[in-house]
């Protein structure tokens, strides 16, 4: 996808023998830029129920806070994410995971996630926003044809039941 | 050889004679024939060494048991000075006698030492003499008391006293009592006293004692009159140099007194006598430091004082300056200079444009103490953290650079400047006159920084921030142009120019616009002018606008005015006008800026005055109706009924209206208003408008609302890190937050900002840890 090819790379005539190293250092400041301006953006918009922020000095390392959507069985939930960025994003697209543990069709245990702009659909045109509001919308409509947590995924048929043994989960979990 | 015993008696006998001290005696009348035959005796028995050392042992025992204890006998407590005199005088005489009285006995000794040929020391001399004095000290000496300072400080104040007055030569022929010795002229003591002092200076000095006993006494005489010289001289001039003055009296004056006394009485030093020569120009170093000790001391005492002359007081800076790399007082200078600054200036008493001033002239006075700067960082730091603190800090510099005539030394600043500091080339071609930074430098920081920031920039770097001194001068520009009707636009342009040398184009930006904005309100206003309708509607009165664009132009305070109708009806037709003129382009006016020249008559009476919109809407009420209530003004005009009362005030000290019953204003009548007309003439000139308060949002409001950019990435850091220390917010919003516009923040101030937060229950402080609470957050 020519999108997500970093321009440096595509333009360079070796781009194999590249040195990594003096790339990196080059696109390091780039980013940073992005992430700053991605993070005045987000705190300029304040979009209701996503929030991040970079956990340290590190400027790559961001805590993300999604609320679990209004009117589904999420609802009033809290949910902490953790994103980190590569080296070269946007080309490429952030790792997101779960750090609050979600009982959900598409995470697994170790809370990582199984959304497909995190993966093989990733544009540059993506931002942290779109990262969080996506995942905010897997909550509540999951993709149960490709679970990685099949109790869930057999139990999302059935909204009552799946509430109360969501809600339960929640309560044991949300504070670890 | 053999001898027989009653011939050893016979030798015994003629050896005591010689050395009558084997006897515990010290007198003999043996001559030198004599001993001849003696020393004869003595080598023919081989037994010189042993006659020696048994000699020197005698002359020891005596010295400890008989001389010293006599002479420290004589050191008592006494509390007249005339007794301690004489005390000294005897001890010393005493002490000269009994060494004197030694003197034959050495001279057989030497002859006696010379024939032992065993090159044994004496007491770590040579010479049996010299051996025989160093012996003398050193007795006396191991038995030194305690208080024995007490006589000799008699002796020397005493003396002193005669001394000094022989060198004074005061003029004091009316004074019966001689200022030296005390006593009337007729039985005046002087001669004697100096001649005693003289005598005994002279008997220390051949004893080498001079030194050891009277040293410390001397010297502190010396110091006394060297301070009290120094206070005479230097006190409340700033203006003339004293260190060469001073020095030049320490080498004339009070060497020849150190002269007379180490010679006992002449003036010139023995060329010959190596010892009196090295202890004068040892005392001279002592007292030379001792001179500049003192007198860098006094002057530091006086910096402050200095300092606020500077510039008439410059060679007493330069004194200092000399005078600091021969002392090492510069921390106590640098503790000195704070102190006097935070006790004489940093407090409420003292007006900010004074603090200022002080604060420009000690920039300017230590930076020509101290070229590298660092005296002036650590002094000065005090005072900027105070000006910090001052609302009105940035207004008083701002109107001071901007201000013409004397006394603004800023705006003199201003003009000088010219641009860049000059480029590296110069440094390299001075690099044999580098110094290197003094050792109480700060090592953070840059030393070209502290040598080459000019006064303006260290004034701005109070707040460490341009920006906000900008919009300081812009918001006291907008004020006075909006404040004159008059503006004097091309005095302003130069200044901005100047600024923009300074701050940058960019920062000034909208500052040119203002000025833009007022000549471009010149030509549309005349524009307007020849349109017809306006035409017809300026009959009535002319009305100029000043078209400003907001966008541009510090926020107003909002204040609301309703005018008059037929005010408004002008204004309307006015803003056709001008849309007609500037397509896309609408006013919207703000009522209450402006100026208003209104003329008043009542019966014979005019007045020509220049009011704010409010006053003359207020009086123009009056014009069609004679009686207001204030709840009926309050109706009219939409202004809340405080002010009003606070504004019409005005019109009541004018004399045209009055308060009838309260809350109730009339129209002042003819025959009443006559006299009080009158009588407020002079007043009429005086107060042509009381308003005086700015316009502008003040800078305070305005820096309310840029933290609030702050605010929602403070909430953003919470929600996602649960709590945080401040510093840890502070350094957040350093790393993340710093591309927004006008949010440089101190730790203080973002502390005051999150402490109102926490009051308004928008925060939650737990353990020095801020969180926000359950219910915000993610909305």
């Amino acid at each position: 996808m020519a999108q997500n090819i970093n321009p440096h790379y595509a333009s360079s005539s070796n781009p194999a023998k590249q040195n990594e190293d003096t790339i990196k250092l080059k696109d390091n400041h780039a980013v940073s830029k992005r992430l700053q301006k991605e993070l005045m953006e987000l705190m300029r918009c304040m979009d209701k129920g996503i929030s991040a922020f970079p956990e340290s000095e590190n400027l790559f390392k961001w805590i993300g806070t999604i609320n679990g959507p209004l009117d589904t069985v999420y609802a009033g939930h809290k949910y902490k994410l953790s994103l980190e960025f590569p080296n070269s994003y946007p080309y490429a697209p952030p790792a997101v995971k779960f750090i609050t543990p979600c009982f959900h069709p598409n995470v697994d245990t170790c809370g990582l996630i199984c959304l497909d702009i995190l993966k093989d659909k990733w544009t540059a045109l993506y931002d942290v926003r779109t990262v969080l509001l996506s995942i905010q919308s897997l909550l509540a409509e999951p993709n149960t044809q490709s679970p990685l947590n099949q109790q869930a995924s057999y139990l999302w048929p059935n909204q009552p039941a799946y509430k109360k043994y969501l809600d339960d989960f929640y309560n044991k979990h949300k504070d670890s | 050889m053999s001898h027989k015993k009653g011939d050893l008696k016979v030798y015994w006998n003629k050896i005591t004679y010689a050395f009558p001290i084997l006897n515990d005696n010290i007198f003999s009348d043996c001559t030198n024939a004599e001993y001849d035959e003696v020393q004869h005796i003595i080598v023919g028995l081989g037994v010189q060494i042993k006659i020696r050392d048994l000699v020197l042992i005698h002359i020891e025992k005596h010295l400890r048991q008989h001389v010293a204890p006599k002479f420290w006998s004589k050191f008592i407590k006494v509390n007249e000075d005339v007794r301690g005199f004489q005390l000294f005088k005897s001890a010393v005489n005493d002490l000269y006698e009994a060494v004197s009285s030694f003197s034959s006995m050495m001279c057989r000794l030497t002859i006696l030492n010379n024939s032992c040929n065993d090159n044994k020391p004496i007491y770590g001399e040579k010479d049996v003499v010299l051996g025989f004095k160093q012996l003398v000290r050193a007795t006396l000496l191991s038995q030194l008391p305690l208080d024995f300072q007490v006589i000799i400080n008699h002796f020397y104040k005493i003396s002193f006293n005669v001394f000094d007055n022989e060198y004074e030569n005061s003029d004091m022929s009316e004074d019966i009592m001689c200022s030296g010795c005390g006593n009337e002229y007729a039985d005046c003591n002087c001669a004697y006293i100096v001649k005693v002092f003289h005598e005994t200076n002279r008997k220390l000095m051949d004893l080498q004692l001079l030194e050891r006993l009277t040293g410390q006494v001397l010297t502190n005489f010396i110091q006394l009159r060297i301070e009290s010289h120094i206070q005479k001289l230097c006190t409340g001039t700033f203006d003339v140099s004293h260190v060469g003055f001073l020095e030049n009296w320490l080498d004339t004056t009070v060497m020849s007194w150190l002269t007379r006394i180490y010679c006992g009485g002449s003036s010139k030093p023995p060329p010959d006598d190596k010892n009196i020569q090295n202890a004068i120009s040892k005392f001279k170093q002592k007292l030379r430091y001792f001179l500049y000790h003192s007198y860098t001391k006094l002057r530091i005492d006086q910096l402050f004082n200095i300092i606020i002359e500077y510039p008439d007081s410059q060679p007493a800076v330069d004194d200092i300056k000399f005078c600091l790399d021969k002392t090492d007082l510069r921390s106590t200078l640098c503790k000195k200079l704070q102190n006097a600054l935070e006790t004489r200036l940093l407090h409420s008493g003292v007006n900010t444009p004074d603090i200022l001033t002080a604060y420009i002239s000690t920039i300017r006075a230590l930076r020509h103490l101290d070229p590298s700067g660092v005296i002036l960082e650590t002094v000065t730091k005090p005072v900027r953290n105070y000006l910090r603190n001052r609302e009105d800090t940035v207004r008083s510099v701002v109107s001071s650079l901007t201000e013409e005539g004397a006394g603004s030394e800023l705006a003199e600043e201003l003009a000088k400047y010219t641009g860049e500091p000059e480029g590296d080339a110069d440094n390299d071609e001075a690099w044999d006159e580098w110094n290197p930074d003094p050792v109480d430098a700060d090592p953070k920081v840059d030393p070209k920084d502290r040598r080459t920031s000019d006064i303006i920039s260290m004034l701005v770097n109070v707040y460490g921030s341009k920006e906000l001194f900008v919009n300081e001068y812009r918001t006291l520009l907008a004020d006075r142009l909006l404040a004159q009707s008059v503006i004097n636009t091309e005095k302003e342009i130069r200044y901005l120019e100047l600024l923009k040398l300074r701050f940058g184009e960019a920062q000034l930006h909208f500052c040119e616009v203002m000025l833009k904005d007022i000549s471009d309100s010149k030509r549309i206003n005349s524009l307007i002018h020849q349109d017809s309708s306006i035409e017809e509607l300026n009959k009535e009165f002319v009305s100029n606008a000043m078209i400003l664009s907001a966008q541009f132009w510090p926020p107003f305070k909002d204040e609301n005015l309703e005018l008059p109708d037929e005010i408004k009806r002008h204004l309307e037709a006015y803003t056709k006008s001008y849309e007609a003129l500037k397509g896309n382009r609408t006013l919207s006016w703000k009522p209450h800026l402006g100026n208003v020249n209104i003329e008043i008559e009542i019966g014979e009476k005019k007045l020509d005055l220049t009011v704010s919109p409010f006053n003359a809407t207020l009086i123009m009420h009056f014009q069609n109706k004679p009686q207001w209530s204030i709840e009926e003004l309050h109706q009219v005009m939409k202004v809340p009924v405080t002010v009003l009362r606070r504004k019409i005030t005005y019109w009541q000290t004018m004399g045209l209206i009055m308060e009838k019953g309260s809350d109730y204003f009339v129209l002042a009548d003819e025959t009443e208003n006559k006299a009080n007309v009158s009588a407020n003439q002079v007043q009429e000139m005086i107060c042509e408008d009381e308003e005086t308060e700015s316009v502008m949002a003040s800078a305070h409001d305005q820096r309310e609302g840029e933290l609030q950019v702050f605010w929602s990435y403070i909430v953003g850091m919470l929600t996602n890190l649960d709590s945080l220390p401040l510093d840890r917010i502070h350094q957040m919003l350093k790393m993340f937050a710093s591309q927004v516009p006008g949010t440089e923040c101190s730790l203080q101030e973002l502390r005051q900002f999150l402490d109102t937060k926490v009051r308004t229950h928008q925060l939650v402080l737990q353990g020095g840890l801020y969180k926000l609470p359950k219910t915000i957050g993610l909305r």
